[in-house]
C-alpha cells in the first residue's frame, strides 16, 4: 500500500509540474508575450543560447527604451523561452505550450530544423479555412534553415540564409576573382538534411550553371562520425584545387585535422553557412585557419560591433549567421507590433496573431544590423515569407572570423 | 603491387589498428559481463568521464600526455565506483532487466553532468602523437592508431597476466564459472564484484584517453558511440570471451575500414550489423564459441 | 487545453512503443529494436494517406500489418538467440530500418509538393489529420481507442491460455517444450504481433507530426522503449502504460527545472528502479490487487511470481 501511495506521488508530482504557472492578463499586466521555442539544451545548445541571448538584448533594449505602445498605452515586452532540445516531439509538446499555456504573440526559432518540420507541417495550412485544424501561431525563424520551411504554412515567416543564392554567388566569384583554379571537390554529411541539400540544391546547381569548374570528387560522412581516412586519402588522391566543406563542426573539425595529417592542402576551403560561428573557432582554431563561409553577419558596422559585444558581455551569446536575426526580429516585431492596433487580450490572441502575420507579410524592406534585408510575400514563387538580405565572405584569420568579402552597398566601419 | 591491393592493404593495416580500440572497448564490456552476468549500459559515459576529467589538468596546469592518461584512469575509475555502488550494489534482487535500466538512468545522469559543465561544446584535446601521418613506403600510417594498437596490446598482456597468474584473476575466473561453488570455497563475491569494476574502469580510463586523441575532441555524443561499438564487438566476440571481443574488434574494425573504402558510408553502416547477424545466425555463442556459462 | 492534448498523445503513441516491448518481454525475449517497426509503420501508414489516398484507418493496418509481418519474419533468425544477444541483435535490425529510411527515396509530386520518403530530407506533408478538420481532441480520441482496443486485446491475453502459454515460454522454455508447447511458433508469434503493435504506434505518430525522419527513430526512442516496461513493470500490461504516462509527463512537467531537467529524469529512472526493482506494476503488486479484487484462491496452479 505504501507502495502504491509512492507511485501515485510520482505522478500527481508529474501532473502538478505540468499545470501551468498562472496566466496573467495582457493589457491589464502591461505586458506583450513573445515566445521562443529554441535548443537550450542538448546538441544544439550553442545555436539555441546564443539565439536566446541576442532575443534577450533586443528585448532589453526595447524595454529600456520605455517598451511599446499598444492600445494607448506603454507595455513590456515579456519573453517565454521554451526549450525543444532539439527533439521533434518535444517541439511539438512546446509549440502548443507556447500558443495555449504561455499564450504568445508569436513565436521565435526552432533552433534545429528537424523541430521545424513537424512543427511547421502541423500548422494551419490555408488561412481563413476553418476545415484546417492546424495551430495558428505565428513564427519568425531565425536559425532553421532546410530548405522550404516557410512553404509549409503561412503562417512562418523566416529571417535565414538564402543558400542558393550564396554559392551561386560563391561560384561566380572563385570564376571571376580566381580563374586558375578549376579543379573542385567536396564533401557533405550525408545524415544531415541541411548539409546534404546545401549540396545538392545549393552548390551542385550552381556549378552546373557557370560550367567553369570541374568536380573531381565527391566524399560523404555522417555528421557524429569519428574517423574520415578514407574519404580524405580519395581527397588527396583529387587533389584539387578547391575544397566544399559542407559539414559542421562535430565532423568539420576531425575532417581538417585529417586533411593536415594527410598533407592534404587544397588552395582555397569554403565551408556550409553554420560554420561561420563561434563553435569552430573554440574547437579547432588551428586547423579552420583560412576557412572561408558564406554568412549575413559579421562586425562590421559600429552597430554591428557594439550588438555583439553587449549580446557577449550580458548573456555570454555568440553574435553569428544564426543568432543575429533573432534580434533582427525582436526588433521588427516592436515596429510591427505597434502598427497592427492589436486589443492585445487573451480573448483576441488569435486575431492579433493574424494582424501581426499580415503586417509581416507586407512588410517588404526592414533594416537589419547589417544591412537591409527584404522579406517576400506570400506570392512569392519561389521563396514565399524567406527572406533576401546581403551576403558577406567571411575566413578565419588567428582563430577570429574576419570579414573576406563585403557587397559594394555595405560599408566597413 | 597493383593499386587495389595496395588499398586493401592499407584499409587492412588501419582496420586492425583502430579495431584494437574496439577490441578494448569489448573487452571492458565483455570482462565485467563475465564475472556479473550484468551489462554496464554506462560503460561508455564511464569512458568519456575519464576523458573529461583529464582535460582539467590539460588546461589548467598543460600537463603532458603521461600525465593526462594517469588522470583519465584516476577520473574513470571514481565514476566507475560511482556506477557500481549505484546502479548495481543498491540494486536489490529484482528483474534481470533492472541493472540495464540503472545503467542507462546513470548514463543520462553523466551525460547530462558533462554537457552541462562544458556547455555542449566540443573541447579540444592533447595531441600527443603528432599531427602528421607517417609514411611508410606506399602507405600513410596515424601515429596515434600505432599508439592505440601498443596500448591495446600492454592492456591486453596485462589483463591476461592478471586473470590467469594471479590469485585474484583466478578468482574471477572461478567466479565467472561457478559464482555459487566459488562462493561456497570462501570467495567474497562483493569483492571480486568490486575489484573486477575497478579493473574495467581503469581499463575505461586507458580507452578515453586513446579514443578522444584520436577523435581530437571531447564530445558528449562519444559515449552513445563508444557503448554501441562496444555492444557490437562484445555480441561478435561472445559474451564474456575476452579472446572474442579482440578477435571481434579488430574484424569490425577491418570490416569497417575495408567497406568504407571500397562502398561508401551507407555501406560500412549498413554491413556491421548485417555482419552481427550473420554471426547470431551461424555462430550465435560469438567468434571465440561456447563458453561455460 | 492543445497543450495537454497534444501531451496526452504522446503518451498514447508511446504508450503502444511499450506494449510492444512488453508483448515481447514476457515471453522471454527482449528487444532493443521495436522502434525499427515503430518506423515501419509511421513511413508505411503515412504513404497510405499522403502518397496512395487511403483513408486513415486502411492505413494505420497497412502499417501494422506490414510491421507485424516483417516482425515474424526477423522473428524467425532471432529467436536463434537469447537473452542480451537477442538484444543486441534487435538493435541491430533496427539500426538496419533506419539506414533504410535513410535512403529510400520514393515521392510523387501532388500539387505544388513533393510528397513522400526522401532520404535524409525525411518525408513531410502528412497531413490528413489537418486537412479533415479532425482537432486535436478528436485525434487523440482515436489513439485512446486503439491504446484502449490493444489493451483489451492485452487483458484477454493475460486470462487465456496464449497468455499462459507465453509466461510458461519466459519462465523455462525448457519445461515449456516438455509439456508439449511449440516454443518457437510462440515467440516468433509474439514478435510478430509487438510488430505490428509498434506499427500502429508508429503509423499514429506521423499522422499526429506530419512528418518524420530517420533521426526520430534511432538510439534515443530504442532507449524510451525498454523504459517504459522496464519502469512500468512487467506483471501485467498496465505497468508500460504507466511508464509511458510517467516519463512523458516528467519530461514535460520538469520543465520547470529548466537546466536541471534531465537530470531528475535519469535520477528518477535510478532510483525508482533502487525502490521497486521488477518496475512499478511487478507481478508481485498484481497479484496483490488480484486478491484483493477476488478474494479466494486460484484456480490454477502455481501462482508464485
Amino acid at each position: 500500500m505504501k507502495r502504491l501511495w509512492r507511485i501515485g506521488s510520482v505522478v500527481a508530482l508529474g501532473a502538478l509540474l505540468a499545470w501551468p504557472a498562472g496566466a496573467g492578463a495582457f493589457q491589464s499586466e502591461g505586458t506583450v508575450r513573445i515566445g521562443a521555442m529554441w535548443a537550450l539544451s542538448g546538441p544544439g545548445a550553442f545555436f539555441g543560447k546564443s539565439s536566446h541571448g541576442l532575443a534577450s538584448l533586443a528585448i532589453d533594449e526595447i524595454n529600456e527604451a520605455g517598451g511599446l505602445v499598444v492600445g494607448g498605452k506603454r507595455v513590456k515586452m515579456q519573453l517565454y523561452a521554451e526549450d525543444d532540445a532539439c527533439n521533434p516531439e518535444q517541439g511539438l509538446a512546446v509549440v502548443r505550450r507556447l500558443a495555449t499555456v504561455d499564450k504568445v504573440l508569436f513565436s521565435l526559432g526552432p533552433s534545429c530544423s528537424s523541430v521545424a518540420e513537424p512543427v511547421f507541417g502541423t500548422l494551419q495550412k490555408r488561412l481563413d479555412d476553418p476545415g484546417d485544424t492546424g495551430l495558428q501561431l505565428l513564427f519568425f525563424t531565425d536559425t532553421a534553415t532546410k530548405f522550404g520551411l516557410a512553404k509549409l504554412s503561412p503562417w512562418v515567416f523566416r529571417n535565414t540564409p538564402d543558400e542558393p543564392a550564396m554559392y551561386d554567388f560563391v561560384v561566380k566569384y572563385l570564376k571571376e576573382n580566381y580563374p586558375d583554379l578549376k579543379t573542385v571537390m567536396v564533401a557533405y554529411e550525408s545524415d544531415f538534411a541541411h548539409s546534404a541539400s546545401t549540396w545538392k540544391l545549393a552548390l551542385q546547381p550552381a556549378l552546373e550553371r557557370y560550367k567553369y569548374h570541374q568536380v573531381v570528387e565527391v566524399v560523404d560522412w555522417r555528421w557524429l562520425d569519428n574517423e574520415f581516412g578514407a574519404q580524405v586519402a580519395k581527397l588527396r588522391r583529387a587533389n584539387a584545387d578547391i575544397y566544399f566543406s559542407l559539414t559542421h563542426t562535430p565532423s568539420t573539425c576531425p575532417s581538417f585535422r585529417e586533411l593536415r595529417r594527410q598533407r592534404v592542402k587544397p588552395r582555397i576551403i569554403i565551408g556550409v553557412t553554420s560554420i561561420a560561428a563561434g563553435e569552430v573557432l573554440r574547437q579547432c582554431p588551428d586547423v579552420a585557419e583560412g576557412l572561408i563561409a558564406p554568412s549575413n553577419f559579421a562586425p562590421i558596422t559600429a552597430k554591428a560591433k557594439q550588438v555583439a559585444d553587449k549580446a557577449w558581455e550580458r548573456y555570454s551569446a555568440d553574435s553569428h549567421i544564426h543568432s543575429v536575426p533573432a534580434y533582427e526580429n525582436v526588433h521588427l516585431m516592436k515596429v510591427l507590433i505597434e502598427k497592427a492596433g492589436l486589443k492585445n487580450t487573451e480573448e483576441s490572441l488569435l486575431e492579433d496573431r493574424r494582424k501581426v502575420r499580415d503586417l509581416l507579410a507586407r512588410v517588404g524592406t526592414f533594416q537589419g544590423v547589417v544591412g537591409k534585408i527584404k522579406m517576400n510575400p506570400d506570392d512569392h514563387p519561389v521563396r514565399p515569407r524567406d527572406v533576401d538580405k546581403d551576403m558577406i565572405l567571411v575566413q578565419v584569420k588567428s582563430a577570429k572570423w574576419t570579414v573576406f568579402w563585403l557587397p559594394a552597398n555595405l560599408k566597413q566601419n | 603491387m597493383p593499386g587495389i591491393l595496395l588499398d586493401a592493404t592499407e584499409q587492412l593495416l588501419n582496420g586492425l589498428m583502430y579495431g584494437s580500440l574496439y577490441a578494448l572497448i569489448g573487452g571492458g564490456f565483455t570482462i565485467l559481463f563475465g564475472v556479473m552476468r550484468k551489462l554496464n549500459l554506462a560503460y561508455g559515459s564511464t569512458i568519456m568521464a575519464g576523458a573529461y576529467v583529464s582535460l582539467i589538468p590539460f588546461y589548467l596546469f598543460k600537463v603532458p600526455a603521461w600525465v593526462m592518461l594517469l588522470s583519465s584512469i584516476a577520473g574513470a575509475v571514481a565514476v566507475g565506483f560511482l556506477v557500481e555502488l549505484v546502479c548495481f550494489r543498491f540494486l536489490r534482487k529484482g528483474h534481470e532487466l533492472a541493472p540495464l535500466l540503472t545503467t542507462i538512468g546513470m548514463l543520462i545522469v553523466i551525460d547530462e553532468a558533462i554537457v552541462h559543465a562544458t556547455g555542449a561544446v566540443g573541447l579540444d584535446y592533447a595531441r600527443p602523437f603528432g599531427e602528421e601521418s607517417l609514411a611508410w613506403g606506399p602507405f600513410l600510417v596515424r601515429p596515434d592508431y600505432l599508439a592505440i594498437l601498443v596500448a591495446a596490446l600492454a592492456c591486453f598482456s596485462l589483463i591476461f597476466f592478471l586473470i590467469h597468474r594471479t590469485r585474484l584473476g583466478r578468482a574471477m575466473r572461478a567466479v565467472a564459472e561457478r559464482p555459487q561453488a566459488a562462493q561456497i570455497l570462501g570467495v567474497s563475491l562483493r569483492r571480486i564484484n568490486v575489484l573486477t569494476f575497478a579493473l574495467t574502469s581503469a581499463l575505461a580510463g586507458v580507452i578515453g584517453f586513446f579514443a578522444v586523441v584520436s577523435v581530437g575532441a571531447a564530445r558528449p555524443e562519444l559515449a552513445v558511440w563508444l557503448t554501441g561499438k562496444g555492444l557490437v564487438v562484445t555480441v561478435l566476440g561472445g559474451l564474456g570471451s575476452l579472446r572474442g571481443a579482440i578477435l571481434g574488434g579488430l574484424l569490425l574494425g577491418v570490416l569497417e575500414f575495408e567497406t568504407m573504402w571500397f562502398l561508401g558510408t551507407s555501406y560500412r553502416d549498413i554491413l556491421a550489423f548485417l555482419l552481427l547477424f550473420a554471426i547470431l545466425v551461424v555462430r550465435p555463442a560469438g567468434l571465440a564459441g561456447a563458453r561455460a556459462t | 487545453m492543445d497543450y495537454y492534448v497534444a501531451i496526452a498523445s504522446i503518451i498514447g503513441i508511446h504508450a503502444l512503443l511499450g506494449l510492444s516491448v512488453y508483448l515481447v518481454a514476457i515471453s522471454g525475449q527482449m528487444s532493443f529494436g521495436q522502434q525499427g517497426f515503430f518506423a515501419i509503420g509511421a513511413y508505411l501508414a503515412g504513404m497510405g494517406t499522403a502518397l496512395w489516398g487511403l483513408p486513415l484507418l486502411p492505413s494505420l493496418v497497412l502499417g501494422a500489418l506490414f510491421a507485424g509481418l516483417i516482425g515474424i519474419v526477423v522473428g524467425f533468425p532471432a529467436l536463434r538467440v537469447r537473452g542480451l544477444y537477442l538484444a543486441i541483435a534487435t538493435y541491430g535490425f533496427g539500426e538496419v530500418v533506419r539506414l533504410v529510411f535513410l535512403n529510400i527515396r520514393y515521392t510523387k509530386t501532388i500539387g505544388d509538393r513533393v510528397v513522400g520518403p526522401n532520404g535524409a530530407e525525411g518525408f513531410r506533408h502528412v497531413r490528413y489529420v489537418f486537412d479533415r478538420g479532425f482537432t486535436g481532441l478528436q485525434f487523440l480520441g482515436i489513439i485512446a481507442a486503439v491504446v484502449a482496443g490493444v489493451a483489451v486485446l492485452f487483458y484477454l491475453l493475460d486470462r487465456s491460455k496464449l497468455g499462459a502459454t507465453l509466461r510458461a515460454v519466459e519462465e523455462d522454455e525448457v519445461a515449456a517444450a516438455t509439456v508439449g508447447i511449440d516454443v518457437t511458433r510462440v515467440k516468433v508469434l509474439a514478435f510478430g504481433a509487438a510488430g505490428a503493435v509498434a506499427g500502429l504506434g508508429g503509423g499514429l505518430f506521423i499522422h499526429f507530426s506530419s512528418y518524420i525522419d530517420h533521426d526520430m527513430v534511432a538510439l534515443p526512442l530504442a532507449i524510451a522503449s525498454i523504459t517504459y516496461p522496464i519502469l512500468g513493470g512487467l506483471g501485467s500490461f498496465v505497468g508500460p502504460i504507466l511508464g509511458a504516462v510517467l516519463l512523458v509527463s516528467l519530461t514535460e512537467g520538469l520543465r520547470v527545472l529548466h537546466e536541471l531537467r534531465m537530470f531528475v529524469y535519469g535520477g528518477l529512472i535510478i532510483v525508482t528502479m533502487l525502490v521497486r526493482p521488477r518496475g512499478l506494476v511487478d507481478e508481485a503488486l498484481v497479484l496483490r490487487v488480484k486478491r484483493w479484487v477476488r478474494p479466494r484462491p486460484m484456480p490454477r496452479g502455481a501462482d508464485v511470481p
